[in-house]
């Protein structure tokens, strides 16, 4: 019973930061209708820059946190340019596939930036480990759980208080009556790519702080949980998103403790594919409309 | 020939069978970024039919071809409802599951004094059916390009039949199909079981060509190529997604300044293209008017009477 407490806990605080992750897929979906593959690969070269600095020129950690995230927004518009203002509006399937050869890219990018495997990633704070009964809590985690419960309060009201969040919601509403009400649709894409890759930025730093190092297979680890968590969540729900990250990592601390450590990664595609056959529409996500499935067939 | 030049043109033929796995899917309307998993399956139920059962080549190549259409079968059953992106998502997750199962598999039997089969992590090594009855490259190529040969002159056979225009109607509209009175569910499973049967053969001869293989390589890289490989080329013909393979490793390869750059240079290439001709070089359109090209004598005879 302990446990199964303890795994659970320990898989909240892992899915604070899927939950993150996920929320960079579910805005630009919400609002484009289209899933950038590049997601997590554009945080990888961000922090990758930020790694390069550390590495060659040992700066303070405050500007590799700045580095990280002022090349992951440089990164997040030139996809953006690149393979979904350009890419035809009725071609969501070639923005996606599009998007998936730019993080082969950006992937090379970054291991010509810094070829070795692994590298030390600096951490902004440290947070030492402590008991509570007969559970053990790492500062780190907290910490990440914070900033997740931070951002997205921020993100919230960022949606619902200002006009920039009007303007974006109406758009995810329906493009055609936004760009009748005079919203200039390509602009505020970009400031919601420029946004969730700032939101990316923070918690892929967040992530690799914990981790204390970082990797060229941080590219397909982030895109791949923030995917699998949005899906799980419902795609283009805010809070489906957070829901989706939490059940992953609860889901995952579990299969990982009972199972064994080749099973982690395996139970979250069976639960993946499991929710697309039962539910594809996720758990809080609304039933797909027939309308847009169409909208998605063309190539 | 030498051996280097035989490799590359066999992986060219191996490669070039997922990549018509994957544009046989998108000319029915769907992206998948999973035919790698059919490719591994049969690639691994073909090794275990030469060196674990001692089977003949051919019964190998039959065994993990009906392996994988039966497994894509059945997959298209499950997802029949998704489509568009749900459906992208949801083959590349039975992928991935299918690679980490794969990782787990740990199937031996004692041959001849060896342990032979599955792995675990370890791969799938000793598939010596090659060196055993003492093949040499160029005639497994042979045989790589004579099965390839019957494959794409099938796929042409359909795409001029009745079942190649409900393949493509379903991809530009399946109400409209449905309304035609067609049964879009057999369509639908049927084009993901002939899919997959196609990435089986490849996987298949994969096994025999490396005798080798390991879950590594049939991971998404290998199902984004394949997808990549249609959209470069083209959608409007069979011959499309070779012409992606052949620009992607015969002419990369070729060139050697671009190594180490290669994802870079094939990326922007890629994302470009998509830009200005969302399905590939020789799409329907091209391919239309050069078929026109070709029989204009013929019309213009025809016009006359």
């Amino acid at each position: 019973m302990i446990d199964f407490v303890q795994n659970t806990v320990d898989g909240i605080m892992f899915g604070s930061s899927y939950a993150l992750l996920a929320i960079g897929f579910t805005i630009v979906f919400g609002v484009m209708r289209r899933i950038n593959l590049a997601f997590g690969a554009t945080i990888m070269l961000g922090a990758y820059a930020g790694t390069w600095l550390h590495v060659h020129y040992q700066v303070h950690v405050l500007v590799v946190v700045l580095t990280t995230v002022v090349c992951t927004v440089l990164v997040g518009i030139y996809v953006e340019r690149l393979c979904f203002h350009a890419v035809r509006r009725d071609a969501a399937l070639a923005s996606m596939v599009s998007s998936f050869v730019v993080w082969m890219q950006l992937e090379e990018v970054a291991i010509h930036l810094l070829p070795e495997r692994t590298y030390s990633f600096p951490s902004l704070i440290v947070a030492g480990s402590f008991e509570l009964g007969p559970f053990l809590l790492r500062g780190e985690q907290i910490t990440m759980l914070v900033l997740a419960a931070v951002m997205v309060g921020a993100l919230h009201l960022l949606l619902h208080r200002t006009r920039y969040g009007l303007a974006l919601r109406a758009i995810s509403e329906s493009p055609r009556a936004a760009a009748y009400m005079g919203i200039d649709a390509a602009w505020v894409m970009l400031c919601a790519f420029a946004l969730v890759s700032l939101v990316g930025a923070v918690a892929g730093y967040a992530i690799l702080a914990t981790d204390e190092q970082i990797t060229p297979f941080f590219g397909l680890w982030a895109t791949f949980k923030g995917l699998i968590a949005m899906m799980l969540g419902g795609m283009g729900s805010l809070p489906g998103a957070i829901l989706g990250g939490l059940l992953l990592g609860v889901v995952e601390a579990h299969a990982q403790w009972y199972l064994g450590n080749e099973y982690k990664d395996l139970s979250a595609y069976v639960l993946l594919f499991a929710m697309l056959v039962l539910r594809p529409g996720g758990l809080l996500g609304q039933r797909i409309l027939g309308r847009e499935e169409l909208a998605f067939r063309r190539v | 020939m030498d051996d280097y030049v035989v490799t590359v043109l066999s992986n060219i033929g191996m490669i070039s069978f997922i990549a018509l796995s994957a544009y046989l899917l998108l000319i029915t309307g769907e992206i998948s970024f999973g035919q790698q998993a059919y490719f591994g399956l049969s690639a691994y139920a073909a090794g275990a039919a030469t060196s674990m059962f001692g089977l003949p080549i051919w019964a190998a190549v039959l065994i993990g071809a009906c392996t994988a259409g039966l497994m894509a079968m059945a997959v298209g059953a499950l997802t029949l409802r998704l489509s568009g992106l749900y459906f992208s998502i949801s083959t590349l997750a039975f992928a991935e599951m299918m690679r980490l199962i794969l990782l787990i598999v740990e199937v031996q039997v004692e041959v001849d004094g060896e342990m032979v089969g599955p792995d675990g992590a370890n791969g799938f090594h000793d598939i010596r059916w090659m060196f055993e009855r003492d093949i040499s490259l160029t005639e497994f190529m042979l045989f790589i390009y004579g099965l390839l040969a019957l494959v794409l002159i099938a796929l042409l056979l359909v795409e001029r039949s009745r079942l190649g225009s409900v393949f493509r109607m379903l991809g530009s509209d399946d109400l409209l199909t449905e309304m035609q009175g067609l049964n879009t569910v057999r369509y639908r499973i049927l084009a993901a079981g002939m899919a997959g049967a196609i990435a089986g053969i490849g996987g298949a001869l994969y096994a025999h060509f490396t005798t080798y293989v390991e879950p590594q390589f049939f991971n998404v890289m290998l199902g984004v190529h394949a997808l990549a490989y249609g959209l470069i080329g083209g959608l409007g013909t069979a011959f499309g997604p070779l012409v992606g393979v052949a620009i992607d490793i015969g002419f990369l390869e070729a060139v050697r300044f671009i190594q180490g750059y290669r994802m870079i240079v094939f990326g922007g290439l890629v994302a470009v293209l998509l830009i200005f001709m969302p399905r590939g070089i020789l799409d329907e359109e091209r391919v239309h008017r050069l078929k026109a090209l070709f029989s204009r004598g013929n019309h213009a005879r025809a016009e006359r009477h």
